[in-house]
This record gives C-alpha cells, sequence and structure tokens, in this order.
C-alpha cells in the first residue's frame, strides 16, 4: 500500500523548483506504458493544494500540454470541446457549458486566478491562447467552498508551465482556412533557483459568411495578441517569489445589416479588448509542516464597440466596458501528521465598474464593490482506504447579502484500481453587473430596467418626471438580493478492471434556487414598465457523465489509445415542470390546432443536448516520431427558440437536429534540423464539413491547417 | 373570414380579405351544415315520432370569423429627439356582433370617442397588450370575461359563471416582491407577460400569444362568444417576426347571437 497521498502537500511545497508538475514523485504509480493510466498527474484545482488526480475526490478532468498541441488545439475552446461531458455554447461568444448550465455559472482560472471579463455571462474561451500552458483541469460539482462565486457548475483553471531549467526557444507558425493564422513565439530560461519565460501569440481570422444570401458576416475578422510572462525565484530554500503577467488585444470588424422601417441599413462592427492581468505569489515554507502563500491579483478588462453607418460612415451606436478587479489572498496549508491536512485562507476583493451601461449613480460614485471571505478545508484520512474532506466559505459582500458555503467530500479506494466517489456541496453565483448596476431606460421602447443597486434612486427620479402612472410597492422595502444558490450532488467512482481499460462514471444533481429575473416594478404612464431583479427561478439539472480509456495498441514502439465519453443531461425549469403536470401548457401545431403538453412533451431548456458523446483516438508511433489523432462529437437534438408562443422547445422546428462533427491530426516530430527540433502538423477540423448557419454560429465548415514549430 | 348575421346574410368581416370569386364558394360551404342537420333531424322526428314540444333544439354550428390586423393603438411617429416610438395611448373599440371596429385607435376627435365610447356598441378594446370589455370600469355595456386554459376548438360551451367585469378581478396574479404579493391590475384578462394571454421573451423581443387560451366572455348585449388571439403583428407573419410593426391584433371568433352558451363551431 502506498504512503498516503496527503504527503505531497509537503513534499511540492515548491513544486516548480522540482519540475514540471505532471513529473510526479516518487511514491505515485511508476509509469507503464501497458496500463492506460500511466501516471496520475498532479492536479491542484479540486483542494486547492496538490494531489494526485486519482485520489480527489470530486470528478475532475485533466488535459495535458501534450494532448493539446496533438490535437492541434489553439484557444481554449480546442481543448475543451473534447472533453467528456463538456458542452460548448454560443451566446455573445463562445462559452462552456458544465452539467447543463449556462457558461456564467463556472469559473475560469489562469494559474488559479479568475479570468474576468463576461459578456451576457459569456466569457469568451476564443479569448485564452492554450500557449504556454502545461495543463488545464477541470472540476465538475461546485466549488464554491474554496472559490466562491461563479464555481457553482465547475471550475476550470488553466496551469502555466514553469520555466523549466536550461535555456530554450521556439517558433511556431499555423496556417488555415478562412485565413486562420497563429504565430508564437516563446523564451525560456531558467537555472534551480530562478527562471523565467516571456511568450507571444498572434491569432488571427478573416472571419467567415454561412450565410451568404444574406449582408454581413457570422464571425468577424480578428487579431489577436497575447503577451505572457511567467517567472520564479527562489529566495532561499523557504521562500518561493512567482510572478506572472499577461496582455492581450483583439481588434475586430465585422458588418451587419438592421431593418428599418423596411429598408435594409448596412453597418460596419467594429471591436477592440484589451485585457491584462498581474499576479505576484510568493510562497513560504514556514515549516516542514505549515506553508503560507500570499497572492495578489489585479486585472482589468476593457471593451469598445462602435457601429458606423456604411452610407454616410455616421457613429450610430458606441458601447464602452470597463472592469478593474484587485484581489489580495493568504492561505496557510498545516500537515497536522500523515492523516490530517488543513488549510485556511482569507481575502478581499475590490471590484470597480465604468462604461456606458455603468454610468455614476446619483451621488456621483461609479459602480464599485467589495468583498471580503475566509474558507477553511480539513483533509483527514480517517482509515487508510478512506479520505474525507469537508470545506466551507463565508463571502461578505457590499451589495449582496452574505453567504455561507459548505461542501464535503468522500473518497473511498478499496483496492487500488477502484475508487468510489461522493461529494455533497453548495454552490453560488453573484448577481451580475446589470443585476447590481444596470440604470437603462429603452429610449425607442420605453421601458426602464434598474439594477439592485439603482432601483430606488432610479425608481424616485421617474416619479419626480412624472412618468409613473403606477408604483406595484416601494423600492424602498425590497429585500437585499441574493446571491443564486444551489445544492449538489455527486456521486461515481473510476475501476481498472484490466491493465488497459479504465472506466470511470459520475451521476449528478444540481438543485437551484433564486436564479435572478426581471419582474415590473412598476407601470409607466407610456404602458411600458419599470424592471427590477429579483430571486425566482428554480431549475434542477441532472444527468450522467461517464468515459472509458481503452488502450487498444500497447507495444514498445506503438500505442493506441481509445477514450469515449458519454453523458446523459436534464435540465429543467420547475416551474415549466409543474405547469406541464397541472396540464395547463399546450402547444399550437404549423396549421393552428392547440394541444395539451404533458411532461414528457418538455424539451428541456434552451441549449440542452440531452445526450452528447466524445471519442478520441491516438496513435503514436515512437520510432517515426509519429503521431494521429481523430477527435469526434456528437450532440442529440436541443431546442433553441419558441414558435408557438409556449416559451418551451417541444415543437420539432424549435430544436437544432442532431449532428456530429469530426477533427483529424497527424504530427510528425523531426529530431534534429539543423540546430533545431522540428514538429510538423497537419490538420483537418470538422473533416464532414457540417454547418448549422444560422444555428451554429460558430461551426464554420471544414478547415485545413498546416503547421510547424521549431524548438531551439 | 365571414361572418353570418342573425338573418342568415352573409358580409365580409375585413375588407382586405374580401374576394367576390370566393364569396360564392364560401356561402355555399357553411350553408351546407345546416341543410344536412335539418335532413338527419327531420328523420329522427320520424323514427322516433316524438313530437316537437320536447324535441332537441337544432344544433347550431357557428362560424369562426377572423379579425385582422385590428390596430390596438400602434405607433404613429417617432419622438425627433429620443427616436422613441409614439402613439396616441388610445385603445381601438371593436363591435364583435357587427364585425368591425367602432372606434380605431387612430381617432382622436374627443367628441366623437366620448359619444361612441360610452355607447353599448363595442365589446372589446384593445390597447398595446391590454385588452379591455364594455362593462365594468370600461364601459356602460354588461361585458364581462373569464379566460380558459383550454384549446379553442375544445371550448363548445361557454361556462355557466365566472365572468368578470373590468375593474373586479381580484384574482390576477400578483406581482411577486419580497416584501409581499402586490396584486395586479383588476382587468378581467390580467395584463403582464404570462399572465393573460401572451408571453414576452426577452430574448427574441417577440410577444407571443400563449396557445391554448382561449377568452370566454358575454358581450356588451349579454350574448356569449369565445375569442383566441392569433399575432400581434402586422399581418399575422409566419414565423412569427419581431421587427414587424407591433400593436396590430389578428384574432379569430365564434359568437352566439341568441343568448344561448353553445358556442359549437366547426
Amino acid at each position: 500500500m502506498r504512503l498516503p497521498r496527503l504527503f505531497l502537500a509537503l513534499v511540492l511545497v515548491i513544486p516548480s523548483l522540482t519540475a514540471r508538475a505532471q513529473q510526479v514523485p516518487a511514491d505515485s504509480v511508476k509509469a507503464d506504458s501497458s496500463r492506460v493510466v500511466e501516471m496520475s498527474p498532479i492536479v491542484v484545482t479540486a483542494t486547492r493544494s496538490e494531489k494526485a488526480l486519482e485520489d480527489v475526490a470530486v470528478p475532475t478532468t485533466v488535459v495535458l500540454a501534450e494532448t493539446m498541441q496533438m490535437q492541434g488545439a489553439v484557444r481554449l475552446s480546442d481543448v475543451l470541446v473534447t472533453v467528456p461531458g463538456l458542452a460548448l455554447f454560443d451566446d455573445h461568444g463562445t462559452g462552456l457549458q458544465v452539467q447543463g448550465f449556462a457558461p456564467d455559472y463556472t469559473l475560469i482560472l489562469l494559474d488559479g486566478e479568475p479570468v474576468i471579463g463576461r459578456t451576457a455571462g459569456t466569457l469568451d474561451l476564443n479569448r485564452l491562447t492554450v500557449q504556454g500552458l502545461d495543463r488545464v483541469e477541470i472540476v465538475r460539482g461546485p466549488s464554491s467552498s474554496l472559490y466562491g462565486s461563479e464555481a457553482l457548475a465547475g471550475v476550470v483553471n488553466l496551469i502555466t508551465a514553469p520555466a523549466a531549467e536550461g535555456f530554450r526557444s521556439a517558433l511556431g507558425g499555423r496556417f488555415g482556412s478562412f485565413g486562420t493564422t497563429d504565430f508564437t513565439a516563446e523564451v525560456e530560461a531558467g537555472r534551480e533557483r530562478a527562471g523565467a519565460r516571456l511568450l507571444f501569440n498572434r491569432y488571427a481570422s478573416a472571419g467567415y459568411d454561412l450565410t451568404p444570401a444574406s449582408f454581413g458576416t457570422t464571425s468577424p475578422a480578428f487579431t489577436d495578441w497575447t503577451a505572457d510572462w511567467r517567472s520564479r525565484f527562489a529566495l532561499s530554500d523557504r521562500v518561493l517569489l512567482r510572478l506572472g503577467a499577461r496582455a492581450t488585444v483583439e481588434d475586430q470588424e465585422g458588418a451587419f445589416a438592421l431593418s428599418a422601417d423596411g429598408t435594409e441599413v448596412r453597418y460596419d462592427d467594429e471591436g477592440r479588448r484589451v485585457d491584462w492581468s498581474l499576479h505576484p505569489e510568493a510562497r513560504i515554507r514556514l515549516s516542514d509542516r505549515l506553508r503560507l502563500t500570499t497572492t495578489l491579483y489585479g486585472a482589468r478588462y476593457r471593451t469598445e464597440t462602435r457601429y458606423r453607418r456604411q452610407r454616410d460612415g455616421v457613429l450610430t451606436y458606441e458601447d464602452d466596458f470597463d472592469q478593474y478587479y484587485l484581489k489580495a489572498e493568504t492561505q496557510l496549508d498545516a500537515l497536522w501528521n500523515g492523516r490530517h491536512l488543513t488549510s485556511l485562507g482569507g481575502g478581499a476583493v475590490q471590484e470597480r465598474l465604468g462604461g456606458d451601461r455603468y454610468g455614476p449613480d446619483a451621488d456621483g460614485e461609479r459602480p464599485a464593490a467589495n468583498q471580503t471571505y475566509a474558507f477553511a478545508q480539513h483533509e483527514w484520512l480517517p482509515l487508510r482506504l478512506v479520505e474525507v474532506s469537508a470545506s466551507a466559505r463565508f463571502d461578505a459582500h457590499s451589495d449582496y447579502a452574505a453567504r455561507l458555503t459548505p461542501k464535503i467530500a468522500l473518497l473511498v479506494h478499496p483496492a487500488d484500481n477502484l475508487r468510489f466517489r461522493l461529494s455533497v456541496g453548495s454552490g453560488f453565483k453573484a448577481p451580475a453587473f446589470r443585476q447590481f448596476y444596470l440604470a437603462f431606460t429603452n429610449a425607442a421602447a420605453g421601458y426602464s430596467v434598474f439594477g439592485a443597486t439603482r432601483v430606488q434612486e432610479g425608481v424616485a427620479q421617474l416619479q419626480a418626471e412624472g412618468v409613473i402612472d403606477h408604483l406595484f410597492f416601494d423600492p424602498a422595502t425590497l429585500e437585499e438580493i441574493r446571491a443564486e444558490s444551489s445544492v449538489a450532488v455527486n456521486i461515481g467512482g473510476s475501476i481498472e478492471p484490466f491493465p488497459r481499460l479504465a472506466f470511470s462514471v459520475n451521476a449528478f444533481h444540481n438543485n437551484v434556487r433564486d436564479l435572478i429575473e426581471t419582474q415590473p416594478i412598476a407601470r409607466k404612464t407610456n404602458g411600458q414598465f419599470v424592471f427590477g431583479y429579483f430571486n425566482l427561478a428554480r431549475i434542477y439539472t441532472r444527468g450522467i457523465e461517464t468515459d472509458a480509456t481503452i488502450r487498444a495498441i500497447a507495444g514498445r514502439r506503438s500505442r493506441l489509445d481509445i477514450i469515449l465519453g458519454y453523458q446523459f443531461l436534464q435540465a429543467r425549469d420547475r416551474e415549466v415542470v409543474e405547469a406541464l403536470e397541472t396540464g395547463t401548457v399546450f402547444g399550437r401545431n404549423p396549421s393552428g390546432r392547440e394541444y395539451r403538453l404533458g411532461p414528457g412533451d418538455y424539451g428541456g431548456m434552451f441549449g440542452r443536448s440531452p445526450h452528447t458523446a466524445t471519442f478520441r483516438t491516438v496513435y503514436a508511433h515512437t520510432p517515426f516520431g509519429l503521431t494521429a489523432s481523430v477527435r469526434g462529437r456528437w450532440r442529440s437534438r436541443y431546442g433553441y427558440r419558441d414558435l408557438d408562443g409556449n416559451a418551451l422547445a417541444n415543437r420539432d422546428d424549435e430544436f437544432v437536429a442532431p449532428y456530429a462533427v469530426f477533427d483529424a491530426t497527424v504530427t510528425k516530430t523531426v529530431p534534429a534540423l539543423g540546430p533545431a527540433d522540428a514538429e510538423i502538423q497537419l490538420g483537418v477540423d470538422n473533416v464532414l464539413d457540417i454547418t448549422r448557419p444560422t444555428l451554429v454560429p460558430s461551426l464554420p465548415g471544414r478547415r485545413l491547417y498546416a503547421a510547424l514549430r521549431l524548438t531551439l | 373570414m365571414y361572418r353570418r348575421f342573425p338573418d342568415g346574410g352573409f358580409t365580409p368581416l375585413s375588407a382586405s380579405r374580401y374576394d367576390a370569386t370566393n364569396a360564392e364558394t364560401l356561402t355555399v360551404r357553411t350553408m351546407k351544415t345546416p341543410v344536412a342537420f335539418s335532413i338527419f333531424f327531420g328523420f329522427l322526428f320520424l323514427l322516433t315520432g316524438c313530437d316537437s314540444t320536447d324535441a332537441e333544439p337544432e344544433p347550431v354550428i357557428l362560424d369562426v370569423k377572423m379579425a385582422e390586423n385590428v390596430p390596438a393603438d400602434p405607433a404613429s411617429g417617432r419622438d425627433p429627439d429620443t427616436g422613441a416610438s409614439i402613439s396616441n395611448n388610445l385603445f381601438t373599440l371593436y363591435d364583435l356582433e357587427a364585425g368591425s371596429i367602432l372606434i380605431p385607435s387612430s381617432q382622436t376627435d374627443a367628441a366623437t370617442r366620448q359619444r361612441d365610447s360610452t355607447s353599448t356598441a363595442w365589446d372589446i378594446g384593445f390597447k398595446g397588450t391590454t385588452i379591455i370589455f364594455n362593462g365594468g370600469t370600461s364601459g356602460p355595456g354588461e361585458a364581462a370575461a373569464q379566460m380558459l386554459a383550454q384549446p379553442f376548438a375544445e371550448v363548445v360551451e361557454a361556462p355557466e359563471g365566472g365572468y368578470i367585469a373590468d375593474g373586479e378581478n381580484t384574482s390576477c396574479p400578483e406581482v411577486f416582491t419580497p416584501v409581499g404579493p402586490v396584486p395586479g391590475s383588476p382587468y378581467a384578462i390580467c395584463t403582464g407577460s404570462d399572465n393573460g394571454w401572451y408571453n414576452y421573451n426577452a430574448g427574441t423581443m417577440l410577444l407571443s400569444p400563449i396557445p391554448g387560451r382561449t377568452i370566454v366572455l358575454k358581450t356588451a348585449s349579454g350574448n356569449y362568444a369565445k375569442i383566441r388571439i392569433l399575432s400581434y403583428y402586422q399581418n399575422n407573419p409566419d414565423p412569427p417576426d419581431a421587427s414587424v410593426p407591433s400593436r396590430y391584433y389578428t384574432f379569430e371568433y365564434v359568437l352566439r347571437p341568441d343568448g344561448s352558451r353553445d358556442l359549437t363551431s366547426e
């Protein structure tokens, strides 16, 4: 029996000094190519401390740099789309759907710190390059007990590779269909005590148009620049300093047409995004059993959007958005003995907003929020084969009700090849900025919407203007808005019945309440309403996610892995289910006939496929330095619109038909090309040329690409 | 498309849909049913030998009438400063018995509006998403209505009770607030998305009539009718299209002119 893995926390007190994270210390499984699980990668997201993947009690997936490179991944979306149980979701960018939740409910981290900047709740996964990453960790199920808001459905953590020892520089370029290019240049230098890496990436596309009959592009042309710095410096054996910094700029140009009073008016659409983050960290080993980590993190996200009428070049729409995020945090890890590990932490966050939609309030104050929090986690091995971890976090926020978020997880491993996992926890998501700070009156339509902090003054102002006809209630009596929250259960396990077969399964149930919706507060004299935000809706998502890994060929010279994944999902609004059960919901067929709907006719929440499947095969031939990979993903139909007025997807023409997308890549490594090692890659995305022009704008047709990477 | 007057004559409901070539065929088709029924019942009389005093009344199969593009205070212009649409903020008052508009929302002459709106010549009024009936706080008539969660075709008999006049509806879904519920506006047909006849999708900005909702009413003169709203947009676009001018109702209805509650329609 191996040593309890809790020791890892100390072994890896200064992990980056030893090596890259997937090089596991001696007590882990030895690399064995005849096993599917050659060695368990070390992960940090699930417990905020280093732990072998197989010993984590919550469902966690890791994608290593090697896999990303072999699959020809360029942006984060390319990586996540191949992970079983994850789906992408188009809504103001490409977002991530975890366990049936919209993108707002998954936290995206870069080296453990939140990536900021969401549009309508979506953090566009195409913003993030995979260059410079060591691995991507995906934790499913709520992790709010450690990370707070947004970690309700899951957490995706991008872990950068620490600078290795020696000097290395690399150049890579890729050319593909639709004028898509990706160039990377990186320089890395390191010694035992210090190291740094600087990386530049340029990603650009000429855009594409899936609907040539109508004016405008489906995806605009863009150029995205990323500069990334990661460095480490050991002051002494006990103190490690790290600094991460990143800046990105994206410019995009598109065009669209609007119909105004029956005629088409064409516009140019220009956008610019600038965001940066700075992340210094000090990790101090106080004793053999105590470690202190202090982190500062600052980030800014700024966008500019301009619409110009093509006819006369007049600027018709202008929208700027500006967000600052500042955070200070400290965490203490204490290893009492081989059986108890405690982590305690706390911090403060300040956020500030600017831009056209978030103007100053009546006192001239810009929207700003302060938050303080504390968390605690205890990991305990009551028995050799059982591990329990309990955590809780308290968040106090200036604009929503304070909350306590607990979680408990259990891992039982009766044998080395068998593990059971159970976790019960709560997750939450703070109200979005618009739900706090919006003060918006639609001039054309005449209605008004106010965020929770703006309702009182907004309504008072409208009353003073004399445009309120009837006030349904006094906004001064409003209760403080609450975060949306969930209670989730994840239960499953993994088994390796044979060395060349691994199988894992997880069943989940998320019960969500207090989802925020708009409701009228007052009627205006023009007959329109004044809306506010309230905690109203309740939903649930439940399902099963499962995957199997088969090592079909396990020779000394070659290897073939097949990875299959499947997810069953139900995402439902409780109010809708209740209405369907009472028989008050009807459908209307295209000829106008109306018919009563039952619970079985509910197509689920929009954008959720009940069934999704993925497969991935990787063939590697060592002597030739050749790897080939084919990947596929299929999703069953999903609702996307309502045509018959019941606000549900129930009719066939309200669903996107099922589709499957296949990608393939071949990579050849050439050991020595002059002074450099070279890697050549050819790939085809969407081999079958599947498109859903207006329904899935992020799915362009077949794309070919060729890439070359040189390492000096 | 055609409504039948109690005297059996036919007249086009809406001028825009009037088509002389179809008029004959439609007249013939709608005439056929009662003829067939009277022959059938004639046989029954012969077979059973019943006398006419305890005979079943002859069922009248009513026509479904269509009203199209009834303006409900649509935009009459734009504010030159803000671009906001301007409307007259007036109701269109509709006479179901005559199948025509009594006063459009574009009629701004106060004296005319006063004269007509205080008469019992109209049954139902439209302004934006609000629907009123000539009774209670809305007018001098005895109109009252209720919303049934039943498909239009399945409503074959108007309920005996349950009719509410405007201003008297205390059961409109409350506006939910953290300080407690606030009563909705007391119209017979409740206002607000998902409370009455429509729901509004903020994502598509589309207002859709809820399927399986039928308004059953007593008209200003006490006859029974049922109504199904089909569209809120001009020319009833299919599929629904939010970019089309709104506040134009298309609805179909069945009116029983003799005070009976039987609303069996074709």
